[in-house]
């Protein structure tokens, strides 16, 4: 009987729902809530909704309601596939929301030929280039650049600076680094072949490189075989779990080398797994941090307490953050595609491409995309871990510091 | 075998055809049609999830041949099936290869490299051959692919082909309902080969060697040469599925063949029906056709329980391995065993005997 009242109040609400909003605009998105990187994946499905929730109650897109299909596709290609062709000839949405390096490498010229404008969280630089993926966009600076501005803080701010290297300067040595990651991950090794390129160019050696998996729990064997090169620094690939792991056995067996971090390893899960190991890691955030002192967080704060009550602020991430600016990103293209009176694929691709010095707050650097970059922008602000908290050390800008190099040889990879 | 009254053979030959009476052939025309009819009046949508069912069947014959009727136990089937997308994608897009070329040689290829794999299975048997197709996952995909492979051309760890690039004799495949054209061609034309593969000498010894290993080596079965062949067959079919892989996705990256589509695979038979060749169309249709309904379960109520979208979405991932439990436990012979048994009711109908 209380399943049957169940049913019918189901579909009561469902009839009642539709009639509220005069017009909808929908939008799909791809998320990992059960697969290898649902670790952050859940996090970010949750601020997807809360972001959505808060762009329909500030007025929707020029009063017309967005309808969110969010879906989990567990990491699994071929599921990733159907849902977006779910996505396209179902459900009809105007633009897409993607999750994982493999899949939205995959679907690229297939979003490309279908002209749906897909906005990813992997920030892979092949994305970047209009030439090859000219529906594709991200809302954070790609892997390659934000491994490059890690590498250049760190010489800048710490090889220059810190009297622990006084004697390694003074004897002319260069700074030694080595790398972690997953081999076969394209996220993980998405910027290696940049990283060796800026370790020329800054002076490094570079020892061999390492292979931790994505789900690694012991790291001892890869950080041991990475001693024996005795290296000033680690740079890090994979997401916060392995990374956590490797951190702690490098402490452990005293490796004895300064970390960096890329964007998807590094948030506040990297605290609470590595405890006094993570002191110091330095790291690339798109964003700033839950919580932080920056336009718009209060609301970020609010909606999280209001949408998904169950889940406690102090469990909540940066990975929140990072949805609600590619969440508002999206919601502004598709104000001026709306504005223009276009609110289509290849509308909304035109309408990312007049973005200038575009910001939503949250300690996003501003962005820029035009119609032969699709690079949102050269400024990539690095953190430090200090006493479990983290703090912005330096916003770097790679344009400004190697404009020849960011508009040719870098470009796309 | 079931016949009706009235239908006799006088032949050989009719007594060993695929399909014996007039209501068996008018079944099989029908089912033809269907398929190649299917993207007249199905959407994109169907027509694509219809893509990676056919992608799903030739990927698991391999399986099923190797496991359902050889008793091979194999985890390590998406390592064959890399093999042959990339062999593809790289013979189209470096040494310019036409496209059916190019999946020729991806298929022989990866022929080879499973009888490579399949050497120690001369010598061993059960869990340690497990070990060893899981090497072969390891060491194809996530060794030599990624590291080697991977980087010719200069390219990163992936290949994309530019659209249009995949043509067999001028005919451009670049659409889905071209690919699902594609994939049933091939997908109808392997099975046929393996069915027909399996009622030969090689496909009795095979059997024989599944059902006792020693019993066959009495019998004159040479266990080594026939296990090796039965690998090497496997991992054609396997260069197939890799083959169509690629001019649907127009993309080949070693994301797409882990370990799990491997596991993904055996349970793909499992809940088919092990040592059934119709099993692994029925599993696979029934493993994607489950995900795709519960989408549509679960996307319109999302609206109204948004939490369905995120705390309930374990169920997806526990209804495949509940599925696959719950087979073993009720239905031990699989989908195709309730098929037949399905057939059998209505052959006998309304008399219970």
């Amino acid at each position: 009987m209380r399943r049957l009242a169940l049913g019918m109040l189901t579909l009561a609400l469902l009839l009642l729902g539709g009639t509220a909003w005069a017009q909808e605009v929908k939008l799909g998105s791809l998320n990992d809530l059960t697969g290898p990187t649902s670790d952050v994946g859940k996090d970010i499905a949750l601020g997807i909704r809360e972001a959505v929730q808060y762009v329909n109650d500030t007025g929707g897109i020029n009063g017309k309601k967005i309808r969110l299909f969010l879906y989990d596709y567990g990491y699994r290609v071929p599921e990733a596939i159907t849902t977006y062709k779910r996505f396209r000839d179902f459900d009809r949405v105007v633009g897409v929301l993607g999750w994982g390096t493999g899949d939205t490498e995959a679907l690229s010229p297939t979003v490309g030929k279908d002209r749906l404008p897909y906005l990813s969280h992997s920030f892979a630089a092949k994305l970047t280039d209009p030439k090859t993926a000219p529906y594709n966009f991200v809302y954070g600076t790609d892997y390659s650049s934000n491994a490059r501005a890690a590498m250049t803080v760190w010489v800048e701010e710490v090889w220059m600076k810190d009297p622990r290297f006084r004697e390694a300067r003074a004897k002319g040595e260069k700074p030694r680094i080595v790398m972690f990651y997953a081999f076969p991950v394209p996220y993980s090794s998405a910027p290696i072949k940049a990283l060796k390129n800026h370790a020329e160019l800054l002076g490094f050696e570079v020892g061999a490189d390492q292979d931790v998996s994505l789900v690694a729990l012991d790291t001892k064997s890869q950080v041991l075989a990475a001693k024996g090169f005795k290296p000033h620094l680690a740079w890090h690939g994979n997401t916060t779990m392995s990374v956590a792991a490797t951190i702690k056995d490098a402490h452990a067996l005293g490796l004895g080398a300064d970390h960096i971090v890329n964007n998807w390893g590094y948030d506040e899960n990297l605290v609470r797994l590595a405890g006094p190991a993570a002191e110091g890691v330095m790291g690339i955030a798109v964003n700033a941090f839950y919580g932080d002192k920056v336009p718009l967080m209060e609301k970020v704060l609010e909606y999280g307490k209001k949408v998904n009550p169950g889940v406690p602020p102090e469990a909540r991430m940066i990975r929140t953050v990072q949805s609600w600016v590619q969440v508002l990103m999206m919601a502004e293209a598709m104000k001026r595609a709306d504005r223009a009176g276009k609110l289509n694929g290849p509308g909304l691709k035109e309408a990312f491409e007049t973005f200038r010095d575009w910001t939503p707050g949250l300690g996003r650097p501003p962005i820029t995309l035009s119609p032969t970059d699709h690079r949102p922008g050269s400024v990539i602000p690095i953190y430090r871990i200090k006493a479990g908290k983290f703090e912005l050390v330096k916003q770097v800008d790679l344009k400004a510091k190697w404009p020849k190099q960011w508009d040719g040889e870098w470009f796309g990879y | 075998m079931y016949l009706p009254s009235g239908v006799y053979h006088e032949t050989y030959g009719a007594s060993h055809a695929w399909w014996q009476t007039g209501f068996v052939r008018g079944k099989m025309v029908l089912l033809v049609a269907f398929v190649a009819t299917l993207p007249l009046y199905a959407n994109l949508y169907v027509v694509s999830v219809a893509n990676i069912i056919l992608y799903t069947i030739l990927s698991a014959l391999g399986v099923q041949l190797l496991i359902g009727y050889c008793g091979q136990i194999t985890l390590g089937h998406a390592a064959f099936i890399a093999v042959g997308a990339y062999a593809t994608a790289m013979g189209v897009l470096f040494w310019g290869l036409p496209y059916p070329v190019a999946a020729l040689v991806g298929c022989l290829l990866a022929g080879v490299w499973s009888v490579v794999f399949g050497l120690p299975s001369a010598r061993i048997k059960g869990f340690y051959q497990i070990m060893t197709t899981m090497a072969a996952q390891f060491i194809t995909v996530d060794f030599i692919i990624t590291h080697y492979v991977s980087r010719v051309g200069g390219r990163e760890h992936y290949f994309s082909l530019p659209p249009g690039t995949i043509t067999i004799a001028g005919w451009p495949v670049d659409s889905e309902v071209k690919v699902y054209y594609l994939a049933s061609a091939l997908t109808i034309l392997s099975m046929a080969a393996l069915a027909n593969l399996l009622r030969t000498r090689v496909g009795r010894a095979w059997i024989a060697i599944r059902d006792n290993d020693i019993a066959a080596e009495a019998m004159g079965v040479n266990v080594v040469a026939y296990k090796l062949l039965a690998f090497f067959a496997a991992g054609v079919l396997a260069g197939i599925a890799g083959a169509v892989w690629i001019p649907s996705l127009l993309f080949v990256s070693p994301e797409h063949f882990q370990l799990s589509w491997g596991l993904w695979l055996v349970g793909v038979i499992l809940i088919g029906g092990i040592g059934s060749l119709y099993g692994v169309a029925f599993g696979s249709i029934f493993v994607t056709g489950i995900l795709e309904l519960l989408k549509f379960a679960v996307i319109p109520l999302s609206d109204v329980y948004p939490a369905l979208t995120e705390r309930f979405l374990y169920v997806k991932e526990a209804a495949f391995g509940l599925a696959i439990v719950l087979f073993l436990l009720y239905e031990p012979r699989g989908l195709a065993y309730r098929w037949q048994q399905t057939k059998n009711y209505f052959n006998l109908w309304p008399f219970a005997y």
